[in-house]
């Protein structure tokens, strides 16, 4: 139950209901109205489309199945096929994010960690080795060896006078920074990579890049979650001998079920949603939804009701999962319910 | 740059990071368990993010080429950058600057007072002069970007350029996305019946792929099929054609950025309130606290530090905005509603790569920027204990 | 669970089965075929992929026939599409690192500026001559000897005919005794008179033209459809771009001057939001009868014909692109009076240079696979562009293919029978033809780099000009150095070279 109920004892004065109720209602319309029209436009031809607007079905215009009809019949496995990809790799990739990345999180709210920034210049330095190495010709094998001795014996003596260390925020600083770049920057080193790989064109290219695309998001909410929770608890088991992972697993993990629900369906969302990486990383076998979505302006231009028709089956999977899971949600991403 | 954060754990929050962490430490985790919990992550990022970063910072320096067999990258050093910022793309990029209007030199006044004045402070209260040297850095840098922005957008005559253009979306997105996502999320833990209802129809916009919502919006604005043509004769606008209109198109493009965006906030929020300790807020209401009272001083400054963390991540993604301006009016009329991102678009889809990484070079530079100062101002006070 | 005896008849079957599966060499062995032979099987078990953009334009007939290709010679073609704004990066990028994905291409041929040099395209040339179903001759000069071909070889199959004309309300036209417009100082004054009246009846006011100007869409076509005429008078090898000989733009002149004058004229009589109207816009508006006028490629004619799509049906008349009776003398940079000499290929003194924009979605073959694909991709584009499946896909609005061929312009009663009127049919059919015949058609901008030419600076400094953010005169000087510029960069022997090349001008 919301804890917060307990306010109903002093209810909102009915003019303070009534101001609330105006708000909250003034958004519903704002939300809902272009998501009504978004559903009638895929039930109108395209005549009807552009010779101006019509509101209603059967009042102002005779609604039609066309549209619907070419989507799921004549583009049956056109459609289908981005469909189950889009489920399986959104799914995947926010399964491998949330798991990652919470671990990430507790380590950066639990563990302290002091890398000495010399350390890193010292690893980014080797890294530029071989890549300068390799650039000018020299087999990458050899390359890799070569400067992994350097770094291990440059870390050894030089290593021990790096006084200058980070801390966990910087960490997380540099995690989150990595989603600065927009994506049409990365777009294609990342294409040549995984060509590289022979991974184009499946769906675990994009589960891969978009698992790591979306760890910054679910390391950074879940990071104040877990700082949030009070740690007596996992003191006691740890005092007991537990280990870390088991204080991880079975403490602090079901007490922040409420946190992980909301990270997954953000991160859900973004990956479902992800278009430029899924363009190219794709092309006939792995191709996702909002492909076919943008797919849709050709060109005689956009195709408005088939769009409409692609848009929705896209919303509503994640609709009906944001119902279920919302319950979650409201049980607050900060708990306090440990106390009561 | 990320060496100023750690200066000795001088913030109270990094602080008492080290506190807590320390205890769990030194209750047994190992170097191996630390390094198993942190590095899986690591990894994943290094992989699939350092590699396009160190090669986009090459084509940027470069100019693409396709020759026979294949393509190639001409190093030309800083040429693109420098179209950018004082060549044939600087009207472009930043903008046409004008001698600023009296409102204008008003706003830069009180800007530069507002920057020396914090400078003051600083030096009164104490920081040592690296922190001295690098605060004057950054207020020279704020300085400059306040210079650029009164001379484009209040100047007769100055005309934004893409830089300037995000950074106006940034702003006034971020903002009203925040305030309206807060007060909705406010309003729905207020006990009122229904408030299941509202919660999953706010949630609603964010599910919604961000090119469809963009071509969405498109649909609504259209002045000839859209819906919201009677509205607008009903208001006496119907002559206007909000996509002429650079200010125009550019609320338009506002609009459909804060519609599609304001459930982010909404749902973190809402999250984070729902979650407050209850006893204060009990102890609050028992002692006869009115409704904002408690808001202001109860519930605020419990949630501040996740309002913080996610006003943090919504600024770094509003940056990158590109659907909405691309598919709404393709960065129209004109230059006038061009994020950087779509201008690096633009050059990128006919294989201008080097200035297409160049640009986009310029965004990281700006929002890094932008997001040290965020967190240096804002979260590293809010941060909790 | 008890194990069960299995039955004796199931055990026969699959011994059987699996004799037959071994007799029929499994389809992937069996690859022995000549390269254009009749024979049923003679791309057995050949696997083409063929990469276009999502339909259901040009994809629909491609994803229609395959199975019926595939059925006639035993390969195993498969349609791919992608996204219409990202088909470019994707070919390129996809031939540029190697990965050859596609190893068939339905494109547009004024990319071909940026495939052919570095090799990517297989030369068809000599495939092409010993085709007899392709009957290469049929195909509209314009487009066999420029469209698809590159310093003189040919590296695609046209399988459309892409280029633009006016369409007017032929009913409006006729009532007040009008003619279709000629030059565009009659466009404008057609656009004039009907601009504000209702002209379908709904009792609200409509527009006089209809053009699609929005940035980074189509503007910088139409924009030159409104130019071409001033600019090119003497014949598609003098090319409406460059100065051949120097690789001077020919942006900073009177004659350009005019056109982007009238070019920005037209939105006087236009939706006011014309700026924001891509191609879609336009049409749905004119087939809903909005529009008096409206400049487009092909796709007018046959969507006005659907009634999903179209109020007027049998209300439409096209015509060639307006031209003008004044050019571009290329020496002083002025605009002079039409002659003889100036312009031979004028009509009733008016020059006209109906312009191939984007040059007609065509088949090529990526060089770099196997033979044996490659003859199974040739003879499927092959298959696609015979009179036997074009002629009847040219008549059918969905497919998006224009007529190219002499053939689908001279019998009328495909049209008829798709749902034209006899006179519409002729009307359409010889705008089509006095198009394809014009020896001054303008072959769309073919050198490397084409994309930032035009989509980049020259679409931004129009878009920028029609907002009102530049002057005229601005406009052109940025279009004239951003030009220069990027021919700079490429080099400007190599750029004028290729320039020589795509016009198949004899160096």
């Amino acid at each position: 139950m919301n804890p917060l109920r307990r306010r109903s004892v002093r209810d909102l004065p009915p003019a303070g209901k009534l101001a609330a109720y105006l708000v909250l209602g003034g958004w519903a319309l704002v939300v809902l109205f272009p998501l009504y029209w978004l559903v009638i436009t895929s039930f109108k031809l395209p005549i009807q489309v552009n010779s101006g607007p019509f509101y209603l079905p059967f009042v102002d215009f005779r609604p039609s199945l066309d549209a619907w009809r070419y989507i799921f019949v004549d583009l049956r496995d056109d459609t289908l096929r981005p469909y189950v990809n889009t489920v399986v790799v959104a799914l995947g990739s926010s399964s491998l994010a949330l798991v990652l990345g919470s671990a990430g999180a507790y380590a950066l709210a639990r563990f302290p960690y002091r890398p000495r920034l010399g350390m890193i210049a010292l690893a980014a330095g080797c890294l530029a080795l071989v890549a300068v190495a390799v650039g000018l010709g020299m087999p990458a094998a050899a390359a890799v060896v070569v400067a992994a001795g350097c770094f291990a014996i440059l870390a050894a003596t030089v290593g021990r006078r790096f006084r200058r260390t980070l801390s966990n925020g910087d960490i997380a600083f540099w995690m989150i920074s990595q989603r600065i770049l927009p994506p049409v920057a990365v777009v294609i080193p990342i294409y040549v990579l995984f060509q590289h790989l022979r991974l184009l064109d499946t769906r675990t290219a994009l589960v891969i890049t978009y698992a790591a695309t979306n760890l910054p998001i679910v390391v950074w909410l879940m990071r104040d979650y877990f700082a949030k929770l009070p740690w007596e608890l996992e003191e006691a088991a740890v005092v007991d001998g537990a280990s870390a992972f088991r204080v991880f697993r079975s403490i602090t993990l079901p007490l922040s079920l409420p946190g992980l629900v909301a990270t997954f369906l953000i991160v859900l969302v973004f990956s479902w949603n992800e278009y430029l990486l899924a363009l190219f990383l794709s092309s006939a076998d792995a191709q996702t939804m909002p492909l076919t979505v943008a797919a849709q302006n050709a060109t005689r231009g956009p195709q408005w009701w088939y769009m409409s028709v692609l848009i929705q089956i896209m919303i509503l999977p994640v609709i009906a999962l944001a119902i279920v899971l919302e319950r979650f949600v409201s049980r607050g991403l900060l708990v306090g319910a440990v106390k009561g | 740059m990320d060496a100023r954060l750690s200066r000795g754990g001088v913030s109270s929050a990094a602080a008492g990071e080290q506190a807590r962490t320390r205890s769990q430490a030194s209750l047994g985790a190992s170097f191996v368990v630390r390094a198993a919990f942190i590095w899986p992550a690591l990894l994943a990022i290094l992989f699939v993010s350092i590699y396009p970063l160190l090669v986009s910072l090459y084509i940027s320096l470069s100019r693409l080429k396709l020759v026979r067999g294949g393509f190639e990258f001409r190093f030309v050093g800083l040429d693109n950058f420098r179209d950018l910022l004082s060549g044939d793309e600087r009207a472009h990029f930043l903008g046409v600057t004008r001698p600023p209007s009296p409102l204008g030199w008003l706003v830069l006044a009180a800007g530069l007072g507002l920057l020396g004045w914090g400078l003051y402070r600083a030096w009164r209260g104490g920081v040592p002069v690296a922190g001295l040297a690098a605060r004057l850095l950054g207020a020279v840098a704020a300085a400059g970007v306040l210079w650029l922005l009164v001379r484009t957008l209040l100047a007769d005559g100055g005309r934004p350029g893409t830089a300037v253009v995000t950074l106006v979306y940034v702003l006034v997105g971020v903002t009203v996305q925040f305030l309206l996502g807060l007060g909705l999320a406010y309003l729905l833990t207020q006990g009122l019946p229904g408030q299941r209802f509202f919660r999953v129809v706010f949630l609603l916009p964010m599910t919604i792929t961000p090119v469809g919502v963009a071509y969405m919006f498109r649909m609504l604005a259209d002045t000839g099929k859209g819906p919201l043509q009677p509205l607008w004769a009903a208001v006496g606008l119907s002559g206007f054609s909000w996509v002429n209109d650079p200010w125009g198109a550019r609320v338009a493009v506002m609009v459909g950025d804060i519609w599609q965006w304001t459930p982010f906030m909404f749902i973190i929020l809402l999250a984070a309130l729902e979650a407050q300790d209850q006893d204060t807020v009990e102890a609050g209401m028992v002692d006869g606290a009115s409704r904002w009272q408690i808001l202001r001083h109860i519930s605020l400054p419990a949630i501040l530090p996740v309002c913080a963390t996610v006003v943090l991540i919504r600024l770094i993604e509003a940056f990158k905005i590109i659907d909405l301006p691309n598919i709404l009016t393709n960065g129209g009329p004109g230059t006038a509603t061009e994020s950087l991102s779509l201008h690096a678009y633009i050059r990128w889809r006919t294989l201008d790569l080097g200035q297409s990484a160049a640009v986009a070079y310029s965004l990281l530079f700006i929002v890094t920027v932008a997001a040290l100062s965020f967190v240096n101002l804002v979260r590293r006070r809010v941060a909790e204990p | 669970m008890a194990k069960r005896p299995i039955p004796r008849w199931a055990a026969c079957v699959a011994a059987a089965s699996l004799l037959v599966a071994a007799c029929s060499g499994g389809g992937g062995d069996n690859k022995t075929q000549s390269t254009q032979g009749t024979g049923a099987d003679r791309h057995k078990g050949v696997e083409v992929t063929v990469l276009t953009f999502t339909g259901p334009q040009i994809a629909e007939p491609l994803q229609r026939r395959a199975p019926d290709f595939n059925q006639l010679t035993g390969a195993n073609v498969k349609i791919v599409t992608v996204p219409f704004a990202d088909l470019y990066d994707k070919i390129l990028t996809d031939l540029a690192t190697g990965t050859n994905s596609y190893d068939a291409f339905v494109f547009d041929p004024q990319w071909m500026g940026d495939f052919v040099p570095p090799g990517y395209l297989e030369d068809i040339t000599d495939r092409v001559k010993g085709d007899k179903t392709l009957q290469w001759d049929d195909i509209a000069p314009f487009f066999r000897d420029f469209s698809a071909s590159y310093k003189g070889r040919t590296y695609t199959i046209p399988l459309d005919g892409d280029f633009q004309m006016v369409y007017y309300r032929s009913d409006l036209l006729k009532r007040d005794g009008l003619k279709p417009p000629a030059t565009w100082e009659d466009y404008l004054d057609i656009a004039r008179r009907y601009n504000g009246k209702d002209l379908n009846d709904d009792g609200k006011p409509d527009y006089g033209s209809c053009i699609a100007k929005k940035r980074a869409a189509q503007s910088y076509w139409m924009s030159w459809s409104v130019a071409g005429s001033y600019l090119q008078a003497t014949g598609t090898s003098q090319g409406a771009f460059f100065d051949a000989g120097t690789m001077k733009p020919l942006v900073n002149n009177q004659a350009f001057a005019t056109a982007l004058d009238v070019y920005k004229q037209t939105t006087q009589y236009a939706p006011k939001d014309e700026l924001n109207l891509d191609v879609g816009d336009t049409r749905g508006l004119f087939t809903s009868g909005r529009c008096a006028l409206s400049a487009d490629w092909g796709d007018i004619g046959t969507l006005a014909i659907d009634p999903k799509t179209s109020t007027v049906q049998d209300k439409v008349g096209t015509v060639i692109m307006p031209g003008s009776r004044k050019v571009l003398d290329r020496a002083s940079g002025q605009l002079v009076d039409c002659d003889a000499t100036r312009c031979p290929h004028a009509i009733d003194g008016v020059n006209h240079a109906p312009f191939a924009a984007f040059g007609g979605w065509s088949g090529a073959i990526n060089a770099a696979v196997d033979q044996k694909v490659k003859d199974a991709a040739y003879d499927f584009l092959s298959y696609m562009s015979a009179p036997a499946q074009s002629n009847e896909d040219v008549t059918l609005g969905k497919t998006g293919f224009n007529p190219y061929r002499t053939s689908q312009f001279s019998d009328t009663q495909l049209w008829v029978k798709a749902g034209m009127s006899k006179e519409a049919a002729e009307n359409y059919l010889g705008a089509i033809r006095d198009s394809l015949e014009s020896p001054n058609m303008i072959l769309d901008l073919r050198v490397p780099k084409s994309a930032q030419y035009q989509g980049v600076v020259l679409d931004t400094a129009v878009a920028q000009f029609l907002a009102g953010e530049i002057s005229r005169d601005q406009a052109m000087r940025q279009i004239e150095q951003g030009w220069d510029k990027i021919t700079d960069d490429e080099g400007r022997d190599e750029q004028k070279a290729a320039y020589a090349d795509s016009l198949n001008i004899q160096r």
